[in-house]
């Protein structure tokens, strides 16, 4: 008796909640420079801080075969200083840059023989060091000589200790397949420094280190990627799922092309990709709106406006045939069954995540079926992952006991028949749904989570997401979760991956 | 064209664009530290309670410490703590069975949460303030009345075996455990692991026993943050409070020191991996004496070596000068309770960890041999000063803040006197500092990675392990995940 009249009182004083202040929002301005540069703001006086970033609308997906983790590596580049910050003798720096760049030709055309005697069978790895041709060697250590004059004049990451010097924090950035996102905290008198910093490193961004920090990237891709249980096949995973789309290679890219990229590529990638019409900047925290603006026209008024960006034009091919991945590895018995399913802001994205929110959670039906009843799995989830381009609907599980990955595959195929062919009980929908309606007001709570925010949805598409993704969830019904369900979940059309432990029983 | 005219205009009045971000000038920016005082309160019971209120959304967050945790499991039953602490959250209550108490929170969109640590332990609650007197009585109920439902322990004991059989796959798993180790010694409170017969050895009654004597009032610091009237919580939590037992747990405080005493020199565990994950360093004092000016000298040291990201020493020269790591970084660690630790971390190609660890150790060497540059001074305490505020940026973040002095009892006048302190620190100082906390001779040297190609170190012969640990190398066994017996 108790326990169904405190549920008849939660889902009162819920409903209470979501009349008496509606759903939340933020109050976002926004304003756009004349070069096409677009700002949003969200001013909140009860901060000692501001915390400012931009994105540019560019990412693995808008890459090639041959570039691929440009755009990642660019990220790196562009906390290698400007025209201004990074050397103490600029003329000489640049002419430095130009002389590297022509040794970096000569030693290109020496890889173009490499990899011809790799293809003849003549060597085993047209990169390896004791592969290297002799005048490789010379043009090499011709090559570290530059190196060495350009850092005797270079002030090391001047960028960052400035930035540091002035109280900033957590300045940092990171890069997606469809966006790359810059950010830092500066105290709230200092809104200009970032207008400064930022401008400017647009402005007349100059490379150095371009070389080297290919090192640092090959360092972060085998810390992420082939240091890690799973990293490998997650690659090998996502490479099978998407067959056409640019989502098919990492985003730190191969590492084949990451070996090989040009001054003349990353220059001619900064000035289509980084033009300001492709570039959105936010600040949220305890500024003046109307300083803001004019620091706005003042210093990114400076870029040149250019040519839109173009277009990514490569859709998913349906599938044609089953695909299933079957990896050893050092990791827990495990499985992940991935549907395509749709891109951000899809009409039918939202009930997609509703569906996520029924699976989810201690008392969602996954951690109910699988954990608690069955005992198969020591954890399961479900996600949709809304890209720009195109999305994907996933359910994972890590198996328990003797529990095999098939036994997990099957046991959540069974949860989303369930979901097409079974009612949906009217409370476990208020569940998910009193659930948005808190989230939506966390989401809005921490003045940095709020400016990433911003900042990827912009860059997916439109900022106003975040202000019209509540309602839009709220007004899903049962029947859109089963429709959706039912569309993108089809099981002919299921992708798996089967991670048994190496060594371990088959 | 009526936004180009406005530009122009602006343009007219603003002040050129300053050659150097130097050059710009800024509006002063006052600061001052909250006063504790107007959020600290003592309950009726005895019990410290500091409230935060900031309505600007309607959030609340709860939060209870207790001193306890691992250090007070029994030798055979190492993680007992812990799994007290997991199971009051999983386990159910008396009124409600576990599924039907998950129901409840997740259907109020609240957040409950228990956390265990080595000598902190406690519980977490998170919601909109609408719901919050039915999620206090859900919460308080846990708390107070758990059901440690058997078929729960079974799923929570299988669970953690499945987590056991995983200790050996991440590189950094088996580097942190054998760190602990090497430096805390393997029966220690904060470095022990649990193994499958400690797990076995565990019982229902040892869970609730456990409960019982342990999650009492003694020594409780509560604290709530985000929408509330700080006297009607009050009001609530005195009441959620009265029927928990007060003192009488004789615990012992603070937890014990250990025992080991670390051996310095290389130690090394195989694995097949492309890139060796490196951890060096050594044991620091507990500290205890929080009005020592040392400390400041010790964090802008810590700030200028490696604690700082790319303004950092070891940091530029290990990433941006050579690329041998994409992370680099020394910490400074302090611990009220025991010692501490002065460690350098990094991850790079097996062949160049010889090169990056001679690096990292040339760079201790020079940050004891003369005190920094004024620049590298300055750029810190600007650094550690400007981004104080930050502390108290919000409701929940002061909360935190005073609640952790008070656990550990240490006065909220630390914070007052914390940016003079910095501002006093000469470059002298500093050298006196990593002179008397940095100890080259007693440095331990850990790597997980592949040992044939680590050993011969890099192409170019600049640095091998042997020839930075004359001593030589001890190579450690993989152990058991289960058992934790050094495997064959």
């Amino acid at each position: 008796m108790g326990r169904v009249t405190l549920a008849l009182a939660l889902s009162v004083a819920i409903a209470h909640a979501a009349r008496s202040s509606e759903v939340a929002k933020v109050p976002v301005q926004t304003f756009e420079l004349s070069n096409g540069m677009k700002f949003l703001a969200v001013v909140r006086p009860e901060l000692s801080t501001v915390s400012a970033g931009w994105v540019a609308r560019v990412g693995s997906a808008n890459e090639r075969p041959g570039i691929t983790g440009m755009s990642h590596f660019f990220e790196h580049m562009m906390f290698k200083g400007s025209r201004t910050l990074g050397t103490r003798n600029i003329e000489r720096d640049l002419q430095i840059v130009e002389e590297q760049e022509k040794l970096q030709e000569e030693i290109r055309a020496i890889y173009r023989e490499q990899r011809e005697r790799y293809r003849l069978g003549e060597i085993e790895d047209p990169f390896a060091d004791e592969a290297k041709p002799e005048r490789l060697l010379e043009l090499e250590k011709k090559f570290d000589t530059l190196v060495e004059e350009q850092r005797a004049l270079m002030v090391k990451d001047e960028f960052d200790r400035i930035y540091t010097a002035a109280g900033a924090s957590g300045m940092n950035a990171f890069t997606s397949e469809d966006v790359t996102v810059y950010f830092v905290t500066v105290p709230a008198n200092k809104i200009e420094l970032w207008f400064w910093m930022e401008s400017d490193r647009l402005l007349s961004p100059v490379f150095r280190e371009f070389y080297a920090e290919r090192d640092v990237v090959h360092e972060e891709r085998r810390l992420r990627t082939e240091s890690t249980p799973t990293g490998e096949f997650e690659e090998v995973f996502a490479a099978m799922f998407w067959q056409s789309h640019p989502y098919h290679w990492p985003v730190v890219g191969w590492p084949s092309d990451l070996r090989s990229y040009s001054l003349a590529q990353a220059r001619e990638y900064f000035e289509t990709y980084y033009a300001p019409g492709n570039l959105t900047a936010a600040l949220v925290g305890n500024f003046d709106l109307e300083e803001a603006r004019a620091l706005a026209e003042k210093y990114f008024g400076r870029l040149p406006a250019r040519a839109p960006a173009p277009d990514v034009v490569t859709l998913e091919m349906d599938a044609r045939a089953e695909k299933r991945m079957v990896a050893e590895c050092d990791c827990q018995p495990q499985v992940e069954v991935r549907y395509h399913s749709v891109p951000f802001r899809h009409r039918d994205s939202y009930a997609l995540e509703v569906l996520a929110g029924l699976l989810n959670g201690r008392s969602g039906r996954l951690y109910k079926s699988l954990v608690l009843e069955r005992g198969l799995a020591a954890d399961a989830a479900a996600s949709q992952d809304s890209r720009k381009y195109a999305g994907a609907f996933s359910l994972q599980a890590e198996a328990k006991g003797s529990a095999s990955p098939e036994d997990l595959e099957r046991a959540l195929l069974d949860e989303v028949r369930r979901i097409v062919d079974e009612p949906i009980p009217e409370r476990e929908l208020q569940k998910v749904k009193n659930q948005i309606t808190a989230s939506a007001y966390q989401r809005l709570a921490g003045g940095f989570f709020l400016l990433v925010q911003l900042l990827l949805y912009d860059g997916l598409g439109d900022f106003q997401y975040l202000n019209e993704w509540a309602e839009t969830t709220l007004a899903v019904e049962a029947a859109d979760v089963k429709r959706a369900a039912e569309r993108y979940l089809d099981p002919e059309e299921r992708v798996v991956g089967l991670y048994y432990r190496e060594g371990g029983e088959r | 064209m009526s936004t180009v005219w406005l530009v122009s205009v602006l343009l007219a009045q603003a002040p050129a664009i300053p050659a150097r971000p130097e050059e710009l000038r800024f509006d002063p920016f006052h600061f001052e530290v909250p006063d504790a005082a107007r959020y600290r309160y003592e309950l009726p019971n005895r019990v410290t309670v500091y409230v935060v209120p900031d309505s600007t959304f309607p959030l609340v967050s709860l939060r209870i410490q207790l001193r306890q945790g691992s250090y007070l499991d029994p030798v055979d039953k190492v993680g007992l703590a812990g799994l007290a602490g997991s199971l009051l959250r999983s386990g159910g209550t008396e009124s409600l069975d576990p599924s039907a108490f998950d129901e409840e929170v997740e259907f109020l969109a609240a957040r409950i949460s228990t956390f265990g640590g080595d000598s902190r332990s406690g519980a977490n609650l998170d919601c909109i303030t609408p719901v919050l007197d039915q999620a206090m009585d859900l919460f308080f109920e846990m708390l107070r009345r758990p059901r440690f439902d058997e078929a729960r322990i079974a799923i929570e004991k299988e669970n953690l075996l499945e987590a056991m059989r995983q200790r050996n796959d991440e590189p950094g798993d088996i580097l942190g455990r054998e760190w602990d180790w090497l430096l805390e010694g393997e029966d220690f409170y904060r470095s022990r692991r649990m193994t499958k017969a400690h797990l076995d050895a565990i019982s229902r009654d040892d869970l609730a026993s456990f409960h019982e004597k342990f999650w009492r009032r003694e020594n409780m610091v509560v604290s709530v943050s985000g929408d509330v009237d700080p006297a009607a919580i009050l009001k609530v939590l005195e009441s959620h409070l009265t029927d928990w037992p007060g003192e009488g747990a004789a615990t012992e405080w603070p937890p014990p020191q250990p025992a080991h005493v670390p051996r310095p020199g290389a130690y090394h565990v195989e694995k097949d991996i492309p890139q060796g994950t490196v951890v060096l360093g050594h044991r620091v004092p507990r500290w205890t004496d929080w009005e020592n000016p040392e400390r400041a000298a010790l964090q802008i040291m810590d700030h200028i070596l490696g604690g700082s990201g790319f303004t950092s020493r070891i940091t530029q020269r290990i990433r941006s000068d050579e690329g041998l790591a994409y992370d680099a970084s020394s910490s400074l660690s302090f611990d009220s309770l025991g010692p501490g630790s002065f460690t350098v971390s990094f991850q790079s190609k097996n062949a160049t960890v010889a090169l990056a660890t001679k690096i990292a150790l040339e760079e201790i060497a020079r940050i004891r041999s003369e005190p920094p540059s004024e620049e590298e001074m300055a750029t810190a305490k600007a650094s550690l000063i400007e981004t104080f505020p930050r502390r108290f940026e919000s409701a929940g973040q002061i909360a935190g803040t005073y609640a952790g002095d008070a656990f550990i009892g240490r006065s909220h006048d630390y914070w007052k006197r914390w940016r003079d302190q910095v501002r006093a620190v000469a470059p002298d100082d500093v050298l006196d500092v990593a002179r008397k906390y940095l100890k080259p001779e007693a440095i331990v040297f850990l790597v997980v990675g592949k040992w044939e190609e680590i050993a011969p170190g890099d192409a170019d012969g600049r640095a091998r392990v042997s020839e930075l640990f004359p001593g030589g190398v001890t190579h450690l066994p993989l152990r058991d995940p289960l058992t934790l017996k050094a495997l064959p």
